[in-house]
């Protein structure tokens, strides 16, 4: 090829210094207009696939019934469970340890354990019982452990404590059953397996959310989560009736399994706890809908993205009742106890 | 190796000869060099691209950016940790109408997920991938409200595997990685 | 080879089994069914077989061989066209252009900085073995293996000659592509090379609507400028190209001294085929000498300005990387905030960044420091290869015979059978018409 200019003197250098200067510029120019076009075509993009329930994690303002009185923030994570014991002391268990608040919120006490527990009751004398996966551990009110019960099987995963006069159930999500024992820890029964003779349908328990409660009539109470029902048994194991029903409208439990938890007023009415849509609802002693404590709007985190973005099946709340009746909501993400009063 | 071309050039080496000589050998030192140093870590099977359940944000891209026209990602399901619901959140629409298999009742835009009757009250979930579009509606439904046992995969049956994945430079969840062709998925572990 | 997959499996198992034993815990059992019922089993379909992909790289040594005789032995251009179609047909249709040398260098860059990856040694022999080729007869990969230039070379129809000044300046740009693949490469950014090829979706016959749009353009801007994505754009053919410079034996039009009858003149399409220095008086030296003093003092400067203009440019090229974009978009939200719609992906992103916003902000901004690095070597790059072909464009011409630029040659064998000498090699009849058969004419031409 033959050389294509002959001499590069001055005046061809500096037009070509100009030139590639007003290249470098425009090219300046060209990249930025080209950002900016590409930051606007991202806030139009869309998800054609999105799975979107806002519209059911709206809550019709009439049907709330509660207000907050106060709330505070767990300082232990991984919480999993409350209870209230005597004197309205808030029991919450946190991955390894129990930690009791006074009712404003003060941190009371703690109690190690020796894992991670995933249920919790509190006995009229103040012995606290503790669920592990498989087994229960058992303190006294000044937090001394008294008593370690191995659970039944090898299946087990404890997930639900209530504690009577005379009698504690745990239900068992892993063996799909309720334990019976005694204050001592020994078995003696056990309740709401699938039983023709009994009627019991059977616990249908997808993710390990079963619970368990005495009623002050004297039944036990079960959230067979899978059938979206609350049941009754008798201590014997008799299916006694269970009421829920399945949808997503605000009087029903919808999503795999709810309610994941629940409790019971003073007056013998249900207060009940659900994940994928959080939120905290009334029901009265045969069932019938009354009222919302808290919609999925107030909790926020929950309802976006379960614990993370990824982890929902250790998302949802837990409820608790003290002796004024007042609730307690315990949010498993955010590890906040909130504690609502009827609305005057 | 055939010989060099037969042409009068058998020169006495010239300067620009030598100069290209020179060039070819140093050029053949570096790449030998630069093989040498890849080798010394080199892998045999080399690497395929897979999401991480656990980084994947159900965002949609996947069922839009592949490059093949229906994406190599397809739903995968966990048989183990499926909870087998009869009322499945992954299956059935948000609000359905009745709990049945009419395709209104149903989440997925392609009813690709064949649920079949096992026993009261459990229904069986499985995906049909010639439908599945990989769009991961349903891994939110089943995440949100269930055990989450509905999962991305790339399906490398389908995947090109190409160098750069058209779908991981746009995941917002940057749950795309190259893993060792050996042991090409990440699945959700299987409880026991 | 074998053992060493054979250990890969076990520790891929165990590691499935410890990380099976670590996760089961958290999950929690199915139901215990009481009708027998199965529970099926999750399949995993395996990717493409290993013997698979030493299979590609057999047949991309085997090809180049065949190409490299063909080129030198019976100088049969029939011979490349076939080869070349089988090429478009294996590594084309059948490999769907993955695995291709064009992207290598992107791995072996990403490679050898990002310690986590180690290139496939596929990938390295489909790197290495053009190149070597290169080094030793000259672009015979480009000639009849390369699947990209065999569909361009397949549409060409009526070459027409592109303009000096075009040649040569459009002829900077694979360069510097090479470097921006390299840079982004270098940074984990991506792989543009791959992002950006023409081809690939015409071979898969899907692909976003631009870049089908773009091949078709480029076949049909291919029918009449030869081979436009090779001689304009292709990275790899640039490293091929500076292979083919210094290769050991090169493509010749005539098997025998070039009696100067400029018959071949207008049979390459491509625009290779340079012709010998002009007889008589040569330009004055010293005006020359001048010319090449200034460009040699040019170069550095060019370089350096490259250098600073890279950096200057780096916050803009960072963008590219999903990282940095994340953290903008971010710091934009903070500012003005956007309502996304429910679940896109930008929503998501950010409220994934919300839940530990300080290790993105300062993944972006170490990303942003290797990117002023990356920038302005690309800088330096660029006015090093601007400065270069100055110098080049300057130099005297020595040839004395017509002969294919050794660079720009795809060795394609399209011009050898415009040779009188050639033809009575092969006992064909000698054209006496002037001009000589065109190109594509000649392409099925013995």
């Amino acid at each position: 090829m033959k050389p294509e200019f002959k001499l590069l003197d001055r005046r061809e250098f500096v037009n070509f210094v100009s030139r590639s200067a007003a290249l470098l510029g425009l090219a300046k120019v060209g990249s930025e207009s080209a950002t900016a076009a590409t930051t606007s075509a991202e806030q139009t993009s869309t998800n054609a696939f999105a799975y979107d329930v806002s519209r059911l994690q709206k809550t019709d303002p009439k049907l709330i019934a509660y207000e907050e009185v106060t709330r505070w923030r767990s300082p232990r994570t991984s919480v999993r469970q409350i209870a209230i014991g005597p004197g309205d002391q808030v029991h919450v268990c946190a991955g390894h340890y129990i930690s009791v608040f006074n009712p404003q919120g003060q941190p009371a006490a703690e109690v190690a354990l020796t894992g991670p527990a995933d249920s919790l009751a509190v006995a009229s004398d103040g012995t606290i019982y503790a669920g592990l996966r498989d087994h229960v551990e058992v303190f006294d009110a000044k937090g001394q452990r008294q008593a370690v019960w191995a659970a039944p099987d090898r299946k087990s995963w404890l997930t639900g404590l209530a504690v009577g006069k005379q009698d504690v159930f745990a239900a068992d999500s892993g063996k799909r059953v309720i334990w019976h024992f005694d204050l001592a820890g020994k078995l003696l029964g056990r309740v709401g397996e699938k039983n023709a003779s009994q009627n019991a349908p059977g616990f249908i328990v997808p993710s390990p959310f079963l619970q368990v409660a005495i009623h002050a009539d004297g039944l036990l109470r079960v959230n067979n989560i899978g059938r979206h029902q609350v049941e009754a048994y008798t201590f014997a194991g008799e299916f006694e009736g269970a009421w829920g029903r399945i949808t997503t409208a605000i009087d029903g439990f919808c999503g795999c399994c709810n309610p994941i938890g629940f409790a019971l007023l003073p007056d013998g009415r249900f207060v009940t706890a659900e994940k994928g849509l959080p939120r905290v609802k009334i029901y009265n002693h045969v069932g019938e809908f009354e009222s919302v404590v808290a919609g999925a709007e107030s909790f926020p985190e929950n309802a976006r993205a379960c614990n993370g973005l990824n982890d929902c099946a250790h998302g949802g709340l837990d409820v608790g009742v003290d002796g004024q009746g007042r609730i307690y909501i315990l949010d498993l993400v955010t590890s906040e106890v909130r504690v609502m009063k009827p609305r005057a | 190796m055939p010989n060099p071309p037969k042409s009068g050039q058998v020169n006495p080496v010239s300067r620009r000869q030598f100069f290209r000589n020179g060039a070819r050998v140093a050029a053949m030192t570096g790449l030998g060099a630069l093989t040498g140093v890849l080798a010394t870590r080199g892998t045999a099977a080399g690497w395929v691209w897979q999401i991480d359940p656990a980084k994947c944000l159900r965002c949609g891209n996947c069922a839009t950016h592949c490059v093949l026209e229906q994406s190599a990602v397809k739903c995968v399901q966990a048989y183990a940790q499926c909870g087998y619901c009869q009322l499945c959140t992954g299956f059935f629409a948000p609000e359905p109408n009745e709990l049945t298999t009419a395709a209104e009742n149903q989440l997925c835009p392609t009813s690709a997920i064949q649920r079949t009757f096992v026993e009261d009250p459990y229904y069986q979930y499985s995906i049909d991938e010639n439908l599945c579009i990989g769009c991961g509606k349903c891994v939110e439904g089943c995440l949100r409200f269930g055990n989450g046992s509905f999962f991305l995969q790339i399906r490398h049956d389908r995947c090109l595997h190409c160098n750069e994945c058209a779908i991981a430079r746009v995941c917002p969840g940057e749950a795309f990685r190259r893993v060792p062709a050996q042991s090409p998925y990440l699945l959700k572990s299987v409880a026991k | 080879m074998r053992r060493i997959s054979k250990f890969g499996w076990l520790g891929g198992l165990l590691l499935l089994l410890l990380g099976g034993v670590a996760r089961a815990q958290l999950l929690f059992p199915p139901p215990e069914f009481e009708s027998g019922y199965r529970m099926p089993v999750t399949t995993t379909p395996p990717g493409r077989a290993l013997w698979l992909q030493y299979l590609d790289v057999g047949v991309l040594a085997a090809c180049l061989a065949v190409a490299v005789w063909l080129i030198y032995r019976p100088r049969s251009r029939r011979g490349i066209f076939w080869l070349s179609l089988f090429s478009l047909a294996y590594f084309g249709f059948y490999r769907k252009g993955c695995i291709c040398p064009i992207g290598s260098p992107q791995n072996i860059a990403y490679g050898l900085l990002h310690p986590s990856y180690s290139v496939p040694v596929t990938v390295v022999a489909f790197f290495a073995l053009p190149l070597i080729v290169a080094l030793f007869f000259g672009r015979a990969f480009c000639a009849g293996v390369c699947p990209q230039g065999a569909l361009q070379d397949f549409f060409l129809i009526k070459p027409i000659k592109v303009p000096a000044f075009l040649e040569h300046g459009l002829g900077l740009i694979p360069y510097l592509f090479l470097g921006a693949g390299i840079a982004y490469a270098a940074t984990g950014t991506g792989f543009v090379i791959c992002r950006y090829d023409p081809f690939v979706p015409i071979f898969r016959l899907s692909g976003s609507f631009f870049l089908l749009a773009a091949g078709v353009s480029f076949l049909l801007i291919g029918m009449f400028v030869g081979r436009p994505y090779c001689r304009f754009l292709c990275p790899y053919g640039a490293l091929l190209k500076l292979g083919s410079l210094v290769s050991r034996w090169r493509v010749r039009v005539t098997p025998e001294t070039c009696t100067q009858c400029r018959l071949c003149e207008h049979s390459c399409p491509f625009g290779a085929l340079r012709e010998p220095a002009p007889p008589g008086a040569p330009a004055p030296i010293p005006g020359e000498r001048r010319t090449l003093g200034w460009l040699l003092v040019l170069l550095p400067v060019l370089i350096i300005a490259g250098a600073l203009a890279g950096r200057a440019l780096s916050p803009v090229a960072a963008r590219l990387h999903p990282t940095v974009a994340l953290a903008e978009l971010y710091a934009r939200q903070q500012q003005h905030p956007v309502v996304y719609g429910v679940m896109t992906p930008e929503a998501l992103a950010l409220a994934r960044m919300a839940e530990q916003p300080g290790t993105v902000l300062e993944a972006a901004a170490d990303l942003r420091g290797r990117f002023r690095l990356a920038t302005a070597i690309f800088g330096a790059w660029f006015g090093l290869v601007v400065g270069i072909k100055l110098i080049l464009l300057s130099l005297r011409v020595s040839r004395t015979d017509f002969e294919p630029d050794p660079g720009a040659c795809f060795a394609c064998a399209r011009c050898f059978s415009s040779c009188p000498s050639e033809r009575v090699r092969r006992g064909l009849p000698v054209v006496t018409v002037q001009p000589p058969v065109p190109a594509a004419a000649s392409a099925l031409a013995k």
